[in-house]
C-alpha cells in the first residue's frame, strides 16, 4: 500500500482530510470546518423549513438492497417509513447486481459439503481488505449473513437455487438467487415493503440534510419529480424524519468528479457496471451535515469485465464461474500472468499493468457445465464471447503467438491433473478438468470501475460518526454509501451480505429512536 | 479590435455580423417553428394545422392532409425499413389510429400527465412482452431487473422522441416508437 505522508506545512495529506472529512474537505472545506470549529451543525445543513410537507418516523433515502431492507426493518419494529429514490426506476445498482451473496454455513454449502464459518468469512474479508477494514464492522457482517439470507428467503421469499465461487474466498459460499440478478430479492422487497404499507418515492431526489440548532438530522430537503440527471427539475419540498434519516444511496463509481479527486487515475477512460445514478452528492450531503468519511480513494476496478461490451455486460457471469477451472491468458506473449482466483484488486491490477487487455477460456466441459446458459447465449450473441473449433482458430482471433500457447495450456493442464497450481497457487476445484475438450469458449477482460469501497463512518449499530468522533444523531447508512465494512477491497457477493445485514441493523435502530418532535 | 480563437485571428466586424446571423436565426426558429400547437381537432395528416409553416417532410413526399393511417401503409409497411415506428413520436401514431387526446387525457380543460395505468387500459404489459418475445438482442419489454413493470413513459414519450432507456447500461438497437 502506498503511503501519502508528505509533510506539507505540518499537515499530512492524509491526516488533514481525516481532520476535515475528507470529500468534503473539497467540495465544502469551509462549511464542514466551521460545523465541527464552531459545534454548528445546523449552518451547515442550511435552515429549517416554516413547513414540513410530509412527515415520518423513519426517512429513507435509496432503494436498492439496504434502503429496501432498512424500512422493512423499521416498518416492523413499528416505525411509519418512507422510501425516496432520485432515479425513475427503483433498485438502484442492487436489481442490475449478479445476485450472489455471500454467507458461511447455508444449506446450500451443507448440500455441496462445503465447510465454513463466520471466522473463515472475517479473515478472508480482512486479508483481501489489507487489514483496513474495521474489524467491528466486517465481524458484523460475517457473523450475521447466514440470518439476513435466510431472512430474504424466509420472509421476503427469495429463491437462491446455486453456489459459486468468487476470487478471495476460500470457499464457495456465494448463495445465487434463482435469476442470477439481485431483483429477485429487490423486487420481491419491494412487493413486500409496499404490502406493509411503506410507499417508494421515484424520482425525488435528496438535496440536503436537515438539522436542529443541537446538530441533530431531524430531515431532508427534496425535490419531488426530479428528473435524473437535470439538477434543475422538480419541486422542492421537506420532509420531516421524526426518529431518523437512513442514508442508503449507494456509491460514486459514476462519479467522474468525485471518484478523480479520490483516485486521479480513474478518468472517463474507464467505464463502469453502476448504473448511471451511482454518483456521490447524497454521501457528500451527509459530510456537509457533519458526518465523517472514511478511504474514500479504495475504489475497485472489477477485472472480470470486457471491453467488447457496455457496462457490466455478460462476460463477468462468464469469467468469474470459470476462474478455477480454465486459464487467464495475456495474448501478446501466450502465457498465464497471474492467479485466476485472486481477488479483484490483485487481477485488476495486473492486468491494468499489463496495458492491454486479456483472455479468459474455458472447454466444452468446463463451459457447459460452469456458465449460467443465458449468460453464454447472450455473450455468444453479442460477440463479446467466442467460440473456437480449435486452439489454433483461438490463438488466430486473437493473434497468440500459438506455441507458447498451446505449451502454456499443456502446463496448465499439468497443474489441473494434479489439482496445484506451481506458477501462481490458483486455486483449482476438485471437479476441474485439462482445457482440452473443444469448442473452446473464450472472452477478452479490461477492468471497469465497480465499487467504491470507502464512505461514512458507522458503528456496527449503523449510526453515522461525526467530525468530533460522535454519534451523529439522527443519520443512519448502510450498504455501499458506508465505508470501513470491506477495507481495501470487496470480495465479491459479499456486497449483498453488507447491504442486507446494515440495512436491516439500520431499520432496527432507526426505529428504536426517540422521536424528536 | 480582433479576438484571438487558437491560431485564427477573425476580426471584430465579422464575430459581430456572426453573431448576428445567429440571432436572426435564433429568433426566426422560435417563432416561426415554434412548438407545434396541439390543436386537438386536426385531422392527423393536417400538418400545418399544428405544425404552420414548419417544413416537417422532405420536399418530395407527397401530400398527407387528407390521409388516413391506411394510406400510409401504403409506403410505410408496418415491418418494413420505411415503418412509421420510430420516426414520428407517439401521439402522432396514436391520432393516425383515431386515438384522440382525450382517450388518454380525459376530458380536463388542461391535459396533464398520464400515468401508465392509462396506457394499460389498452397496452397490456404481459401480452406486449409476449409480442416482442424475438426481438434481438433482447425483449424490450420485460427484463430480468424490472421485469413487465417498468413505466412505458420511460421510452415511449408522446410529445418528443422516444429514447431506449435500456442504453443507459446496455446497446441494444432499438426502434423505439
Amino acid at each position: 500500500m502506498k503511503d501519502d505522508t508528505e509533510e506539507k506545512g505540518g499537515l499530512t495529506r492524509r491526516g488533514f482530510l481525516k481532520s476535515t472529512g475528507g470529500a468534503a474537505a473539497v467540495a465544502g472545506m469551509t462549511v464542514g470546518g466551521l460545523a465541527v470549529g464552531t459545534g454548528e451543525a445546523a449552518a451547515a445543513t442550511g435552515p429549517m423549513p416554516k413547513k414540513w410537507n410530509e412527515t415520518y418516523d423513519v426517512v429513507v433515502i435509496g432503494s436498492g438492497f439496504a434502503g429496501l431492507a432498512a424500512a422493512i426493518e423499521a416498518k416492523n419494529a413499528g416505525a411509519s417509513a418512507v422510501v425516496i429514490e432520485k432515479m425513475a426506476v427503483h433498485g438502484g445498482n442492487s436489481i442490475i447486481n449478479g445476485g450472489d451473496f455471500c454467507a458461511p454455513g447455508t444449506k446450500l454449502q451443507k448440500e455441496a459439503g462445503v465447510q465454513d464459518s463466520p471466522d473463515l468469512m472475517y479473515n478472508d474479508m480482512m486479508k483481501a481488505g489489507l487489514y483496513l477494514n474495521h474489524p467491528e464492522l466486517a465481524r458484523t457482517v460475517a457473523d450475521q449473513a447466514k440470518d439476513a439470507l435466510e431472512w430474504c428467503e424466509n420472509y421476503i421469499g427469495a429463491k437462491f437455487t446455486r453456489l459459486n465461487f468468487h476470487g478471495g474466498h476460500s470457499v464457495k459460499r456465494a448463495n445465487q438467487t434463482a435469476n442470477a440478478s439481485g431483483s429477485e430479492v429487490v423486487n420481491k422487497m419491494l412487493g413486500k415493503a409496499r404490502a406493509l404499507g411503506i410507499e417508494v418515492q421515484t424520482r425525488t431526489k435528496m438535496v440536503r440534510f436537515i438539522a436542529n440548532k443541537d446538530g441533530r438530522i431531524v430531515g431532508i430537503e427534496v425535490r419531488t419529480g426530479y428528473k435524473f440527471p437535470d439538477e434543475k427539475s422538480g419541486k422542492t419540498a421537506y420532509i420531516k424524519a421524526r426518529k431518523a434519516v437512513i442514508l442508503t444511496s449507494g456509491g460514486f463509481s459514476e462519479d467522474l468528479k468525485l471518484r478523480q479527486i479520490e483516485d486521479p487515475r480513474l478518468t472517463d477512460k474507464f467505464g463502469t457496471t453502476n448504473q448511471p445514478g451511482a454518483t456521490g452528492e447524497a454521501l457528500l450531503a451527509a459530510c456537509m451535515a457533519g458526518a465523517m468519511d472514511v478511504q474514500m480513494d479504495w475504489i475497485q476496478l472489477g477485472p472480470w469485465t470486457s471491453p467488447d461490451e457496455k457496462g457490466f455486460g455478460h462476460v463477468p457471469l462468464f469469467c468469474e464461474r470459470l476462474v478455477g477451472y480454465g486459464p487467464m491468458i495475456d495474448p501478446v506473449k501466450g502465457k498465464r500472468f497471474f492467479k485466476e482466483t485472486g481477488n479483484r484488486k490483485e487481477r485488476a491490477d495486473a492486468i491494468i499493468l499489463l496495458g492491454h487487455p486479456v483472455i479468459i477460456m474455458g472447454d466444452s466441459y468446463s463451459v457447459p457445465k460452469q456458465v449460467f446458459p443465458r449468460a453464454l447465449e447472450k455473450g455468444l450473441e453479442s460477440g463479446a464471447v467466442k467460440k473456437f473449433d480449435t486452439l489454433e482458430a483461438l490463438a488466430k482471433n486473437y493473434n497468440i503467438p500459438l506455441s507458447a500457447l498451446q505449451q502454456e495450456i499443456a502446463r496448465w493442464n499439468s497443474f489441473v491433473e494434479k489439482k496445484k497450481d506451481d506458477d501462481f497457487d490458483c486455486m483449482i476445484f476438485k471437479d476441474a478438468r485439462p482445457t482440452a475438450a473443444p469448442p473452446f469458449y473464450a472472452a477478452r477482460l479490461w477492468p471497469k470501475v465497480h465499487h467504491t469501497m470507502g464512505g461514512l463512518v458507522i458503528d456496527k449499530n449503523a449510526q453515522v460518526f461525526g467530525l468530533d468522533f460522535k454519534p451523529l444523531k439522527g443519520l443512519y447508512a448502510a450498504g455501499e454509501v458506508t465505508g470501513g465494512v470491506h477495507g481495501a477491497v470487496r470480495l465479491g457477493g459479499v456486497a449483498m451480505a453488507d447491504c442486507l445485514v446494515f440495512g436491516r441493523i439500520a431499520g432496527k435502530n432507526a426505529a428504536k429512536e426517540k422521536s424528536w418532535g | 479590435m480582433t479576438y484571438k480563437r487558437g491560431s485564427a485571428v477573425i476580426p471584430a466586424g465579422k464575430l459581430l455580423a456572426l453573431g448576428f446571423t445567429l440571432a436572426v436565426l435564433l429568433i426566426f426558429s422560435i417563432t416561426v417553428f415554434a412548438a407545434p400547437k396541439r390543436v386537438a381537432t386536426a385531422k392527423p395528416g393536417n400538418c400545418a394545422a399544428c405544425h404552420g409553416q414548419e417544413k416537417v417532410f422532405s420536399p418530395s413526399h407527397v401530400d398527407t392532409k387528407e390521409m388516413a393511417y391506411k394510406d400510409c401503409l401504403g409506403c410505410h409497411e408496418k415491418t418494413g425499413p420505411q415503418k412509421l415506428q420510430g420516426k414520428l413520436p407517439g401521439s402522432h401514431l396514436h391520432r393516425l389510429r383515431d386515438i384522440n387526446c382525450e382517450k388518454c387525457h380525459g376530458k380536463a380543460k388542461k391535459a396533464g400527465e398520464v400515468k401508465m395505468k392509462q396506457c394499460l387500459t389498452c397496452h397490456d404489459a404481459d401480452k406486449l412482452a409476449e409480442k416482442t418475445a424475438k426481438v434481438k438482442p433482447e425483449n424490450p419489454h420485460t427484463s430480468p431487473h424490472y421485469g413487465t413493470s417498468l413505466d412505458c413513459n420511460l421510452c415511449h414519450h408522446q410529445h418528443q422522441k422516444s429514447e431506449n432507456y435500456c442504453n443507459q447500461c446496455h446497446k441494444y438497437d432499438f426502434t423505439v416508437p
